[in-house]
């Protein structure tokens, strides 16, 4: 081919978001235990986000129903590697239907069938919701985050439901978190170069042309929702594996447009742009949050009021809709293509 | 033997109580140019919208090489070998224009690879091959309408729908159009549908012209022969004949 183009592979794109991804982990991981448990959870939003670049950034659909894969991803996991006699209280507690107290599999297997799980159960719900467009998409989506949330909230025969399930075994190796982001990103990025993935930007791009040129727009997008279910769903169960407590609301709302934040603010149609929004609504939402609990910043004593991180983020998150809506990236790849231009000016 | 022809017959169709099309037959050979006129309002738009499978007819059927589409969406036939352009140009203006005309083959399930070789050959027959690697919502009007035939004619269609593609083009681009449809013609062999008001690109470049004046086929016939034929003077080109 004697052209490049935005879907074409490119080292740069793949190992740029790598590179941040891996040294990011490695010196807050190393800075203080906090930190580290604050990279944890970093990583699994990141997961999170990538999920939603795939669906959300590819097909320019808005979803406010991947917490519900993520909140049944942690479901699984959480429920297939909780120890017997915890959920043995909780079935005496709360008339826990008994098949489920004694399934028992190893954390990595339960990931696996948490990703599997959530994947066909995004692939059932696409086949209705993937027939909507714009609006009503959007709004059906957020009735599956609520149908959900309700659904595990109220009923206390599948799970703890409105109480928390304790004791889940927890992943302490940060690395292996950030290997499990790491393989996500990259495939994530192979699926975004295929030949599906740029028909699908073709359906963003212009949802009137791409039929022309014979892309099923329904089909396309069935297929990006499903794989977008994977991902939430396993970074659901990553969640839970370092939350190490199984609670519904942890995948509501909050959780929600925590993650659209990160990927609108960085810019939804890139990998780097769901890293670079991971990054900086993590950063600047903890600072925010030592803020609110008049705990020092950089050494500086600097009181907000309580639930101000929340509102920050989402006056950031409707700022960038209104005023730059392709994100900080521009929804552009890593590239080092700046440095050339420098180069050009000196 | 299948009859190998694009075929509209007996099209009607209205909007409420606007009857839009009344009746409006057609057939495409191919590598036949068939050259569709029509003053604003006479129910082009909506008829090609009909064949490219965007709005249902309300009677008449429409089928390729012998295959009925009624009912069929727009992607199937694609799938099916039918092409099209639109008059606003809907190129993918955060791509590449190579990736533009490279998912005219992708979509119809060809590799990556098919696709991007395609797209070369493509943009090299419309001599506009020193474009490819320009972000498609960055080149010119009339590259733009050039771009929109390339990423149809990727496909390889049998049947390729042109909507208005000389529109807004000056006098220095229509002529690299027509070279355009020459080159189309002659290295893809499909039938192709020329829907235009530029009267003189339609004479030059078609085999046959139609015309329609408020929904009614009033004219089917040689080009040279529209514009002496007085009921198309009198409904589309004006009593005083072609400008």
């Amino acid at each position: 081919m004697k052209h490049g183009g935005y879907t074409k592979f490119s080292l740069q794109n793949l190992l740029g978001p790598l590179a941040l991804l891996t040294v990011a982990t490695y010196f807050l991981n190393g800075a203080s235990t906090s930190l580290q448990l604050i990279t944890q959870f970093a990583l699994c939003y990141f997961v999170m986000v990538l999920a939603l670049q795939v669906f959300v950034g590819n097909s320019g659909v808005l979803s406010f129903g991947h917490g519900s894969f993520a909140l049944l991803g942690s479901y699984v996991s959480g429920m297939l590697t909780a120890p017997v006699h915890i959920k043995g209280h909780a079935l005496a507690l709360n008339q826990l239907w008994s098949f489920l107290v004694p399934l028992q599999v190893n954390i990595y297997v339960a990931m696996a069938l948490s990703a599997l799980i959530s994947g066909a159960v995004a692939a059932l719900t696409g086949i209705l919701l993937m027939r909507l467009n714009g609006l009503a998409a959007g709004i059906a989506t957020f009735a599956l985050l609520g149908v959900t949330y309700n659904i595990f909230f109220n009923n206390k025969q599948i799970g703890p439901g409105s109480q928390a399930l304790p004791a889940v075994p927890t992943i302490t190796n940060t690395y292996i978190l950030l290997l499990i982001a790491a393989l996500s990103l990259v495939c994530v990025y192979f699926f975004n170069i295929s030949r599906i993935g740029r028909t699908i930007l073709a359906t963003r791009e212009d949802a009137m042309a791409a039929p022309a040129l014979g892309v099923s727009i329904f089909k396309v997008r069935l297929i990006a929702f499903s794989i977008s279910g994977v991902l939430a769903g396993l970074a659901g169960s990553m969640y839970v594996h370092v939350a190490g407590t199984f609670q519904v609301q942890d995948y509501y709302l909050d959780f929600t447009f925590m993650t659209l934040s990160m990927l609108i603010v960085g810019g939804s149609a890139s990998i780097w742009g769901a890293l670079v929004g991971t990054v900086l609504i993590t950063g600047v939402g903890q600072i925010l949050l030592m803020m609110e609990q008049n705990l020092p910043v950089f050494g500086l004593h600097i009181t907000i009021p309580l639930g101000s991180r929340a509102v920050i983020i989402a006056v950031t998150f409707v700022a960038m809709l209104l005023w730059r809506s392709s994100g900080i990236t521009n929804g552009r790849e890593f590239s080092l293509d700046f440095l050339k231009k420098l180069s050009k000016k000196n | 033997m299948e009859q190998k022809t694009f075929h509209a017959d007996e099209i009607s169709k209205s909007f409420g109580a606007l009857q839009v099309l009344d009746n409006v037959s057609l057939a495409i050979k191919p590598g036949e140019i068939v050259g569709l006129l029509g003053p604003n309002g006479a129910g082009k738009s909506t008829f090609i919208n009909i064949l490219a499978g965007y709005e249902r007819q309300d009677g008449g059927t429409v089928t390729i090489d012998g295959v009925p589409l009624d009912g069929r969406k727009p992607s199937d036939r694609a799938k099916l070998g039918i092409a099209r352009t639109f008059q606003s140009g809907r190129l993918f203006g955060n791509l590449t224009v190579a990736e533009n005309v490279a998912l005219g083959a992708l979509g119809l399930g060809n590799s990556r690879k098919v696709a991007e070789d395609r797209a070369d050959e493509v943009l090299e027959i419309l001599g506009i091959d020193k474009l490819s690697r320009f972000p498609a919502g960055s080149i010119s009007h009339g590259n733009a309408r050039l771009v929109g035939l390339a990423r149809a004619v990727a496909a390889h269609p049998k049947y390729l729908i042109m909507d208005e593609p000389a529109a807004g083009l000056n006098e220095d681009e229509a002529p690299r159009l027509l070279h355009a449809l020459e080159q189309v013609r002659k290295n893809i062999g499909c039938g192709m549908l020329l829907v235009e008001h530029n009267v003189k690109l339609v004479t030059e470049a078609c085999d046959r012209v139609i015309v329609l004046a408020t929904g009614i086929l009033i004219f089917d016939g040689l080009p040279a022969d529209a514009l002496t034929n007085p009921e198309v003077k009198t409904a589309y080109l004006g009593s005083s004949g072609a400008h």
